[in-house]
């Protein structure tokens, strides 16, 4: 041994663990994005309700541009490529996104006289209608994983790890 | 710290390629949305209007309100005029329908407008205008009744396809907006139309 640092071959129950996190992370950012990019008049309409982007150009990028992003966030979960810089931006999207579906029930709330966990409506999300409470608890658990990711420090079995990863100095001969 | 600044470098790369991503991928997809259309402008009432209160509208109108009242309310301030379900349901009975003298327009997308139309409406999808106008004008500019749908409810694309077809030279006079739309044409029982114009595919509905 020279002291060389490697990269061990063998995969434990952990990596296992963040590999299924980021293939449950990236395979419903693909499909939510999928499910919005096939149908971005639609998308539009719902970011438009939101009345928060008052410029049609601001309108325009945010509608065409976010779910195709999404898609790219996901594919890059799913394949393992660029892991936490990935995850740093779902969480960077994740949370003002949640704000704002938080601030659009709590309009809907102040005006009608529905409970809280009553209130529905497609946020936009790419899933239809969907109860408030649930929707933001989904968001949580979606946080949370993509914070796991970040701060999971080596992510083995990735793309990019078999293609990139360090030869342990045995096996060099 | 300088694994910190490593992940944020990563997310800036992520998100420099992952915008030019994006960006090319709208303007690959048949289905984009183009960056520089106004595809909601705030629509200038015509000039001198008065309005049901007696008040000279100016400026200009945003489509927000929400309620029947408040739709019927924003389409008189906006000049155009309203049909109900009853006269809908007389103009299409009407034998000038058959003679192309009284015109429904459909302004819902392809996957909606197929899935069941009224019978010989014709679609007119305003977010893709360049596609339908040149089929759509010249049966608008020759009618004498223009009936606009969509959804109804809270759709707005009845009222934002009826400005474009006024602005595109249809007369204000002609044109109508049916703001129960589809859905309270099916609730009526009325016969409903899949497919293409004109496929005689009849769906009947019960209210």
């Amino acid at each position: 041994m020279n002291g060389t640092a490697t990269v061990s071959n063998k995969a434990g129950a952990s990596d296992v663990f963040a590999l299924l996190v980021r293939w449950l992370l990236g395979g419903m950012f693909l499909y939510m994005g999928l499910s919005k990019a096939l149908h971005p008049v639609e998308f539009l309409k719902l970011v438009r309700q939101y009345d928060l982007l008052h410029h049609h150009l601001l309108l325009n990028f945010v509608a065409s541009s976010l779910p195709w992003f999404e898609i790219f966030c996901g594919l890059l979960l799913v394949f393992g490529v660029a892991v936490r810089g990935a995850a740093t931006m779902l969480v960077a999207m994740l949370i003002p996104f949640s704000l704002a579906v938080l601030m659009r029930a709590l309009a809907i709330y102040d005006a009608g006289g529905l409970p809280f966990c009553a209130i529905k409506f497609d946020c936009g999300c790419g899933a239809g209608e969907v109860f408030i409470c649930r929707k933001l608890a989904e968001n949580v658990l979606l946080t949370a994983q993509a914070v796991m990711l970040i701060l999971w420090r080596n992510h083995r079995l990735c793309l990019h790890n078999l293609l990139f990863r360090s030869v342990p100095v045995s096996a060099r001969g | 710290m300088r694994n910190a600044r490593a992940i944020l470098l990563e997310a800036l790369c992520v998100a420099a390629a992952g915008l030019v991503f994006a960006l090319a991928a709208n303007a690959l997809s048949p289905r984009g949305l183009r960056l520089s259309r106004n595809y909601f402008p705030e629509i200038a009432p015509p000039p001198g209007r008065t309005s049901s209160t007696g008040a000279v509208t100016t400026g200009t109108v945003t489509i927000s309100g929400k309620t029947p009242g408040d739709i019927a309310q924003r389409l008189q301030q906006l000049g155009l005029q309203l049909v109900s379900s009853n006269e809908v349901v007389e103009l299409f009975r009407d034998p000038r329908y058959e003679q192309g003298i009284v015109v429904f327009i459909d302004a819902r997308d392809d996957q909606h407008y197929a899935a069941g139309h009224i019978p010989g409406a014709w679609q007119f999808d305003r977010y893709r205008a360049e596609n339908y106008l040149p089929a759509v004008l010249p049966v608008c500019l020759t009618a004498l009744k223009v009936v606009v749908y969509c959804s109804g409810g809270e759709c707005e694309d009845s009222e934002f396809a009826a400005i474009m077809l006024r602005d595109a030279g249809v007369p204000r006079e002609v044109l109508f907006v049916y703001i129960g739309g589809i859905t309270e044409w099916k609730a009526n029982g009325l016969p409903t139309e899949t497919g293409t114009r004109g496929s005689g595919a009849l769906l009947k509905t019960t209210p």
